[in-house]
């Protein structure tokens, strides 16, 4: 009737249409459903007596519990019937009680339970069966919940505000956790009263644990639940516990809208930027330069230390060359690897390097071990030197008197004035620094001519920190070579270091005086080519000729990267430098080995049609400038 | 179901994730005795915590992978509803409920304990293998089978070193049950092999918790004296 209505409705309505069109179609599913619908609904109304399972539980690994539910609406019960099977049951047995557990439920106690052996049970009734279901006891625990919750107070705050407190609780009666059958868990939860959500803490495995940090003029609710430690759910909750705390004098409500107050935190950060904003605007705009320097340090460029690149450019020589003159020469690091790397690494001059013998001696000897030195004083990186600092410039023109006492030999030919232009030892250092540079590397030129001493070696007296990298880069035409030494005849002396690169060529054994007049220092002296050819009118084996012209034998200067490992002894000239005219390129190749201990250098830029010294390269010293210039 | 496919990487990092996490859960793998110590007297306290421990952490490893086998590959296979086969372990007569539990001597029950170990010996390294040979070969549950061998054996240590101070010198023959199962684990038919699969490792946990529960009991009355 009722229940038939609204389904006839709609079938009538269905009939009704004509074909199926697509409308139709969609509202045939629709009935369809509704249909089905209604029958589910109507079907729940009559007495189906289909139970379903709810759960089986065991609360303490001894006993087990089954429950169902029979949702049966109206209409006669019939009875349901629980048969369980263990596995080695033959046959379906009845439940042994139905009514310890409650309704709808089934008891096994003791006797009835094993604990790992699998269960199969199955629901019946008069219209119904319910497919089996298996488990094993210790897979359903599920412990009652703990009994006896109390707290206790630990301690207040200083402020009065919160409170610790220790909840104690005892594990549920019918587990035996004291003959250790069972070993439980417990899970605390906890809130204010007018809270919803609830807090959990971290599982314990003791039956106490502290709350901490509980405001003192609020109310709290406590529940604690267990499971058994090996499984996953939990028992039921147990009692709430409520906990409220003896009333405060009212003295700490002021106190607490004290605490309450919130440092304004928020307030202070914004003004202690604005303040630090003001005071940095206040310093970058006074133009206060030390405290400029200080809040904004400049960005390091890179640069050779102590010469500074406008400095070649302008061809302010003076400069450069004071600075050469007075940089000390640095243990150089010896890089194994980078043949195409250039470095202009700068370090301290290691005082054991600077041995006592000079440059010659150590050119010379067959001990030579060391690689590159380099020119040039300490390079802290950080670009101040080349920029900001005068001091380098200051010290390097200071530099010079001691150059006189710690060199030794040869540079006492140096010429008096010019002292301090090669004197590229440190101030204090005993010895000329340079252990000879490892191979050879190009000589950086500067790129204006200058104008060489006829007779004077006039080195450029730039302390080129010649990195020459070692022997696998020999061939490489690097930018920087390092003169160590100049020969009293006025030849370059350059060094790179190894004595199997036996690059050097040893210019000249004697430090006599040079036509060139001597006035360089030996080591770590850069001479460019021209200004070495000028200068160089003596043979490298003592020959003091007094050079007059710009004519000078190749081979005791230059000495061909090619050829730097043939080593010493040959006075071959490789390839000879093109002479005075010889145009100062941008670097310099190594030209000629003569000896293990001298480089000879190859100029091998484009030519310079001049044929004054200013071809030569760049680097020249203001006493050689004087000199060379009529 | 099971995703199919996972990436190189994703399983490169369930593999860290899961070594980190056992590794972080897993058991002090410290000797009791310093290496070179000739009379080394642990105590037997000492002895059962550590056997707890193992036992517990197996159980719990053994849980989760029966787990997640059951959510990876039996799912709608209806295993749980078959007949649970009996485990290989059901011949040694273990107590099945408290009473009888508390009834049995403790040297009883240790050696009990020492044949279940043994017989799983064989096969938890079969399980390590088949594991390593199935399609899709879940990183996890392999990593919790190899874990669960290796802590098998120490436990199998442990025990025997407690069985020397308990009551030594009554040394049983090495009884255990053999495990047969080996064939069905390597079966053609899919379905029968994950069956045999589910059916070991459901054995596993529950025999994990049976030795879990075992040691938690001897230790209470051996060392507790029944007042834990």
């Amino acid at each position: 009737m009722d229940t038939l209505g609204p389904p006839s409705l709609y079938f009538r309505e269905v009939c009704r249409t004509a074909g199926p069109t697509g409308m139709d179609l969609w509202q045939l599913l629709l009935t369809l459903a509704l249909a089905s619908s209604n029958d589910a609904f109507s079907q729940s109304e009559e007495p189906s007596g289909k139970p379903q399972y709810t759960k089986c539980r065991s609360p303490e690994l001894e006993t087990f519990s089954c429950y169902w539910t029979d949702d049966i609406y109206h209409g006669a019960k019939s009875p349901i019937k629980l048969l369980y099977k263990k596995r080695t049951d033959e046959e379906w047995k009845e439940c042994p009680d139905y009514v310890s557990a409650g309704e709808n439920s089934c008891y096994f106690n003791s006797s009835y339970t094993s604990i790992w052996t699998p269960y199969c049970i199955k629901l019946r009734n008069i219209s119904h069966e319910l497919e089996k279901r298996c488990f094993t006891v210790d897979e359903i625990v599920q412990p009652d919940p703990p009994i006896g919750l109390n707290w206790t107070l630990l301690n207040t705050s200083l402020t009065a505000i919160h409170a610790d407190i220790q909840v104690r609780w005892g594990p549920p009666p019918n587990a035996d956790v004291q003959k250790g059958w069972i070993l439980l868990e417990y899970e605390l939860q906890y809130k204010e009263i007018n809270d919803t959500q609830w807090k959990k803490m971290e599982l314990v495995r003791s039956t106490s644990v502290p709350v901490y940090s509980l405001r003192l003029d609020r109310e709290y609710e406590i529940r604690v639940r267990s499971r058994q430690r090996t499984s996953e759910k939990f028992g039921e909750f147990s009692e709430i516990l409520y906990v409220t705390f003896p009333q405060m004098s009212p003295v700490s409500e002021c106190e607490e809208k004290i605490n309450d107050f919130r440092f304004p935190w928020f307030l202070i950060i914004i003004f202690g930027i604005l303040g630090l904003t003001v005071v940095l605007f206040v310093f970058i705009l006074s133009k206060q330069q030390r405290i400029k320097l200080l809040i904004l340090p400049p960005v390091p460029v890179p640069k050779i230390k102590g010469i500074d690149p406008d400095l070649l450019k302008k061809g302010k020589l003076e400069e450069v060359n004071t600075i050469l003159a007075s940089h000390d020469s640095y243990k150089p690091q010896f890089y194994n690897d980078d043949s195409w790397v250039e470095f202009i690494e700068l370090d301290i001059d290691d005082p054991d390097e600077k041995a006592e013998e000079s440059d010659t001696d150590r050119l010379l000897s067959s001990e030579r071990q060391k690689s590159l030195n380099y020119l040039g004083a300490k390079d802290d990186d950080s670009g101040r030197t080349s920029c900001y600092e005068p001091d380098i410039l200051e010290t390097d023109l200071s530099a010079p008197a001691s150059c006189d006492s710690t060199s030794d030999i040869a540079h006492s030919q140096r010429l008096p004035g010019t002292a301090d232009l090669f004197c590229l030892e440190p101030k204090n250092e005993a010895s000329p620094s340079t252990t000879p540079p490892p191979s050879g590397g190009l000589l950086s030129e500067g790129g204006q001519p200058r104008p060489l001493l006829p007779n004077g070696m006039e080195s450029s007296s730039l302390a080129v920190h010649a990195h020459l990298s070692n022997q696998s880069s020999l061939a490489n035409i690097d930018f920087y070579a390092q003169v160590s030494d100049i020969t009293p005849a006025g030849s370059v002396v350059l060094s790179p270091g190894q004595k199997s690169k036996a690059g050097i060529s040893q210019c000249d054994g004697h430090r006599e005086a040079s036509p060139c007049r001597g006035n360089f220092i030996l080591d770590n002296t850069y001479f460019c080519e021209a200004d070495a050819k000028k200068c160089v009118s003596v043979a490298p084996h003592a020959e003091p000729e007094p050079r007059t012209e710009p004519r000078f034998s190749p081979e005791d200067v230059y000495i061909t990267t090619e050829s730097l490992t043939t080593t010493a002894g040959s006075s071959g000239i490789a390839g000879g430098p093109s002479g005075a005219e010889m145009p100062v390129p941008d670097y310099t190749s190594i030209h000629i080995v003569q000896s293990p201990q001298g480089l000879v250098l190859n100029a091998t830029a484009l030519p310079v049609p001049d044929k004054e010294f200013l071809t030569s390269c760049g680097y020249v010293s203001t006493d050689q400038l004087n000199k060379i210039m009529p | 179901m099971c995703p199919k496919g996972s990436s190189v990487k994703g399983s490169l990092l369930l593999l860290l994730l899961m070594s980190s996490q056992l590794l972080s859960r897993s058991v002090e793998s410290l000797p009791i005795c310093p290496s070179g110590a000739v009379n080394c007297q642990v105590s037997l306290s000492d002895l059962f915590d550590r056997a707890v421990m193992l036992s517990h952490y197996i159980h719990s490893l053994s849980s989760e992978m029966f787990n997640e086998f059951d959510e990876r590959y039996a799912q709608g296979r209806g295993f749980i509803t078959k007949a649970i086969n009996s485990c290989h372990t059901s011949s040694l007569s273990t107590p099945e409920d408290k009473e009888q539990a508390q009834q049995i001597r403790h040297e009883d029950l240790l050696n009990l304990v020492l044949r279940v170990l043994r017989s799983w010996n064989e096969p938890l390294y079969h399980l390590v293998t088949e594991v390593r040979s199935m399609q899709e070969a879940p990183d996890t549950i392999l990593l919790k089978a190899m874990e669960i061998e290796e802590q098998n054996k120490r436990l199998l240590e442990g025990m025997e070193k407690i069985v020397g101070q308990v009551h030594p010198g009554d040394r049983e023959n090495e009884v255990y049950s053999v495990w047969s199962g080996l064939p069905s684990l390597q079966m053609a038919d899919e379905d029968t092999r994950l069956f045999a699969f589910y059916n070991l490792l459901h054995c596993l946990r529950r025999d994990s918790h049976k030795i879990d529960n075992y040691l938690k009991l001897l230790k209470c009355r051996l060392i507790h004296d029944s007042n834990c």
